[in-house]
């Protein structure tokens, strides 16, 4: 069985014409495998969500080529017109805020993207009724999310990410608004589900604390994503 | 499978509820309105039906009373009554009155007929309190809305009539009450002089010769059996220089002539109406769509496809849409009688109304798809 999951060649990503082109990426290079757990760390402005949405097919790249799993979906054009529907069958989102339904209450939030791939109302409630209790919030599942903590609504958002049985989990910052124990307990969820499930995960975060969790880490530098090994010193015992 | 739309309205509910029920009034209106319209070509044809008569002999080159001036010998009824398919002809006259009440003068028209004669204006079943008149003077039948009581006393003119029986839902073909007199009180108010007059005239030397030749506004006529009312309008038209409508040309010169514009006033309102309404859906589904744009950007992001949203869209207006048309029912019904002239609601134009305001409701709902469509998936971790 292949192991690529997320390959980028020479991806570049510039911003309007002419006088206001502002060149964001000018080269990515990296292979992510399935069941890996990856960093992003970038400064502020340095393209981490570009990067990220152009993975997941939202943005459009000015050139290069991306592979998710063994399917070519960019060759300096997306090679397919439903880019939503490899979102909805292929990706997971994970933000920085939840970005709940508000009008939907948690299994509905949860379940919305399995339903709409034509899996059973019955089966895709029983999924996510198993990752709702594996996130410790099943007794919340009927509550609208203006009705949980914001750590709640997090975990409800990482299991709408799940819930579609993703290859790829792309998330932006998915702890900036946790705190450091929280942040811990969330990043290890992550490592194990990439494991268990055969997930590959790309985690965007700021925080070092966070990096003896992951295999290993891309940093954009002078406009370039290079993959780094995570350092030893800071690999967990 | 999730309906989008009916979750995001429970969500907010009161607020659509409310929404949906200031379309309805308006809507309610448009329904009124068609009433008004309706109640117009009902009141034309009340005195026509109520008189069940087959022809009306009036003043030649006109259209008759109900259209403009027709005055005509009276003693026509006697040329009309022996020309071949004739069973019966009488003399009426219609005019306008204005009756003192205790509150404000009351437009009425007043219908007068001989109370001996073949031909009762009266339709008994309209008749709810007293009885039609028995004398040749001074006795008047009155429509209930008029506010006046059996026994009661009204001055018109220089004498006191007293009421001797009360009508419901009389009403002239402009909607104005009706009232019964004598013929001969009839004439008198109609076509005599006035003291002043009648003695200026002596001074000049005129003689006096209103009272000889008393006249009316109609002679109308029964067809005898075995006659066609065409074939008998025809041998009066050969016989007598007047001109002869049969009642059914009489009740097109009411509905066509009387109606029509009053029709294209209402049918230009109801469709402002109608329009303005659909401009409010609109603008409500837009400024809802609007407020959803955060949700509807993540939806697009985490793949949900367009056709999805739009769904949701469009039952919402469709709803909001159904459920005016329901308000506004129930605010016409409850309305409806309180207006001073006849409405009336009838169940094939509510339909009618339904199937424009869903029709309309999709058109509202475009602007918003136009939206979702255009919405940018990325706007929604807006960076
Ligand atoms: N639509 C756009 N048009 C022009 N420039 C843009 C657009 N979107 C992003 N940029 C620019 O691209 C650069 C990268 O933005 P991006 O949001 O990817 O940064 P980031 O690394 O995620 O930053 P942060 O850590 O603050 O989230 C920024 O300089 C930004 O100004
Ligand atoms: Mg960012």
């Amino acid at each position: 069985m292949a192991k690529q999951a997320i390959r980028v060649e020479n991806l570049i990503k510039r911003f309007g014409e002419g006088d206001s082109l502002v060149s964001v990426i000018e080269g990515a290079d990296f292979l992510v495998n399935k069941g890996e757990l990856v960093a992003l760390i970038a400064p502020s402005g340095a393209g981490k969500t570009t990067l990220l949405m152009m993975i997941g097919c939202v943005a459009e790249p000015t050139s290069g080529k991306i592979w998710l799993g063994d399917e070519l979906v960019y060759d300096n054009e997306w090679l397919t017109k439903e880019q939503r529907k490899i979102r909805r069958e292929k990706i997971g989102f994970i933000f920085q805020a939840h970005y709940l339904i508000p009008f939907l209450n948690v299994i509905e939030n949860v379940t919305l993207v399995s339903q709409t791939n034509g899996v059973s109302e019955k089966e895709s409630n029983a999924f996510a009724m198993e990752l709702l209790e594996y996130f410790d919030i099943a007794d919340k599942a009927h509550n609208l999310s203006s009705e949980l903590s914001g750590g709640q609504n997090q975990r409800v958002a990482i299991a709408r990410a799940l819930a579609n049985k993703p290859q790829i989990i792309l998330a932006d910052e998915p702890t900036a608004a946790l705190d450091t124990e929280r942040s811990v307990s969330v990043v290890q969820m992550l490592k194990k589900i990439a494991l268990d499930q055969d997930v590959a995960i790309i985690m965007v975060t700021h925080d070092e604390a966070m990096l003896p969790f992951c295999d290993h880490i891309l940093k954009i530098e002078n406009k370039k994503v290079v993959s780094h090994d995570v350092p030893k010193s800071s690999k967990l015992i | 499978m999730i309906n989008l739309a009916q979750k995001d309205i429970k969500h907010t509910l009161g607020k659509f509820i409310i929404t949906a029920m200031g379309v309805g009034m308006l809507l309610g209106i448009v329904l009124i309105m068609i009433g008004v319209y309706r109640g117009m070509i009902v009141d034309a044809k009340v005195l026509l039906d109520d008189l069940n008569v087959d022809l009306w002999v009036v003043q030649e080159d006109t259209l008759g009373p109900f259209a403009e001036a027709s005055r005509i010998h009276e003693d026509l009824k006697n040329s009309v009554r022996v020309i071949d398919g004739v069973e019966k002809s009488v003399g009426l006259t219609f005019q306008n009155l204005q009756l003192q009440t205790s509150v404000k003068p009351v437009r009425v028209v007043a219908v007068g007929f001989n109370p001996f004669d073949k031909v009762n204006p009266i339709n008994p079943k309209r008749l709810v309190e007293g009885n039609i008149l028995t004398h040749d003077h001074y006795e008047i039948v009155i429509s209930d809305n008029i506010g006046f009581k059996l026994g009661e006393e009204i001055p018109i003119g220089r004498n006191l009539y007293r009421v001797v029986g009360i009508t419901h839902g009389t009403v002239s073909s402009g909607g104005e009450p009706l009232v019964y007199i004598s013929l001969k009180d009839a004439q008198e108010l109609q076509f005599s002089y006035s003291n002043n007059r009648i003695r200026s005239d002596r001074a000049r030397g005129i003689k006096d010769s209103s009272s000889n030749m008393p006249m009316v506004n109609a002679v109308v006529a029964t067809v005898r059996l075995g006659y066609t009312t065409d074939e008998v309008a025809h041998n009066i038209r050969s016989t007598l220089h007047k001109s002869v409508y049969t009642r059914a040309e009489q009740r097109d010169i009411l509905t066509k002539n009387l109606i029509e514009r009053a029709s294209k006033q209402i049918g230009l309102f109801t469709a402002i109406l109608v329009v303005v309404s659909t401009i409010i859906i609109a603008l409500i589904i837009y400024t809802m769509t609007l407020e959803k744009m955060k949700e509807i950007s993540i939806m697009k992001l985490i793949g949900i496809p367009n056709s999805m949203i739009m769904k949701m869209i469009v039952q919402e207006t469709l709803l909001l849409g159904f459920l005016a048309f329901i308000f506004g029912n129930l605010f016409s019904h409850l309305i409806y009688s309180h207006f001073p002239k006849r409405v009336v609601l009838e169940i094939p134009d509510a339909w009618m109304l339904f199937l424009v305001i869903m029709i309309a409701s999709i058109l509202a709902s475009l602007i918003a798809i136009k939206k979702v469509i255009n919405a940018d998936p990325a706007a929604a971790i807006g960076g």
